[in-house]
């Protein structure tokens, strides 16, 4: 239960303090406008961080449609032949990013920029940051998520 | 840690040192980005000092040189001084610090260790101490400085080290 602002979800909890939790909010959702990046890719990437901090409520959320097989099959993508090289570079990124962001590799970086040139690079760095922390506070808070809907 | 920058900054110089580094070539984002910087400073309750305060204890966890090298202006003018910044860049942070100090600084050490751990005795001395907003502010405030200090490391090009940097809140 929400120990901060009782009943209320995560979204909720932040617009109560608008200033600022509109603000994010708002960054948050244009990581799915980006040309830079599919937001097939951004979801996937997403996604993973729930399952690498053990949200489960994030991982119900649906912020962009994937499709079913994806999204059961994002757990084990390193042995699925149905995520091409670009989202196994941005997956791969997001998975080393999640347990220590000092420890990405030259190589790792490169292969996003390979795809999805440095300025790739750099929203999805962004958008991993601000999906991290998100969930972060949904944990911390003990607030569930509400996002875009919920998945089927 | 790497040595090189793994993405060049936009060409030009603004004056503004987010629009000038590499987060300035993905405009999409962009004024979002200093939308919410400068919220995190002038838009909640908690003062600059605090907001410093958490701000620097982020920055030991992520690893981010510059972000522990830089002081911003307005939390110095707000009383934090440098006595201070080394008590909470330590490893005993409880030694010379206020009680609402010494809480901020576990609610950083827990979101950045242990987010959905948080302990019922940690909850309740917090909700003592702080008013909703307030912890709102915190919470908020944390996650943003989490997110973009773990950005900056991962786009690589960080010193060994750096001397101490007093800036003003970019706009």
């Amino acid at each position: 239960m929400n120990w901060i602002a009782a009943n209320a979800d995560r979204e909720q909890t932040m617009g109560r303090l608008p200033g600022i939790g509109v603000q994010f909010q708002r960054l948050y959702a244009s990581f799915y406008r980006l040309p830079q990046l599919p937001p097939e890719i951004v979801e996937m990437c997403r996604l993973r961080l729930a399952q690498l901090h053990r949200s489960e409520a994030d991982f119900a959320l649906e912020e962009y449609p994937l499709a079913s097989d994806r999204r059961e099959q994002l757990q084990h993508w390193h042995r699925a032949a149905s995520f091409s090289a670009g989202e196994r570079a941005c997956l791969e990124l997001a998975e080393v990013y999640a347990m220590d962001c000092g420890a990405v590799t030259d190589a790792q970086a490169d292969a996003v920029k390979e795809h999805f040139g440095e300025a790739g690079l750099v929203a999805l760095l962004q958008a991993l940051g601000v999906f991290d922390g998100f969930i972060r506070l949904g944990l911390i808070w003990r607030a569930a998520p509400v996002g875009g809907r919920q998945h089927d | 840690m790497t040595s090189a920058a793994r993405v060049s900054p936009p060409a030009g110089n603004t004056g503004n040192v987010i629009r000038d580094s590499a987060l300035g070539i993905v405009p999409e984002t962009l004024d979002h980005y200093l939308a919410l910087n400068a919220a995190i400073w002038d838009a909640g309750p908690l003062g600059a000092a605090e907001v410093e305060l958490a701000r620097l204890r982020n920055a030991r966890h992520t690893g981010c040189v510059l972000c522990q090298a830089v002081r911003y202006d307005v939390a110095i003018a707000d009383g934090l001084t440098e006595d201070k910044v080394q008590v909470i860049r330590g490893d005993d942070p409880a030694a010379g610090l206020s009680e609402r100090e010494r809480l901020i600084v576990a609610f950083v050490d827990q979101y950045n260790l242990d987010p959905g751990g948080i302990p019922g005795h940690l909850q309740q001395a917090l909700l003592a101490a702080f008013r909703e907003d307030e912890l709102l502010h915190l919470s908020l405030l944390v996650a943003w400085f989490n997110g973009s200090s773990r950005c900056a490391v991962a786009l690589g090009g960080m010193p060994e080290a750096m001397p101490r940097l007093e800036i003003s809140v970019p706009r």
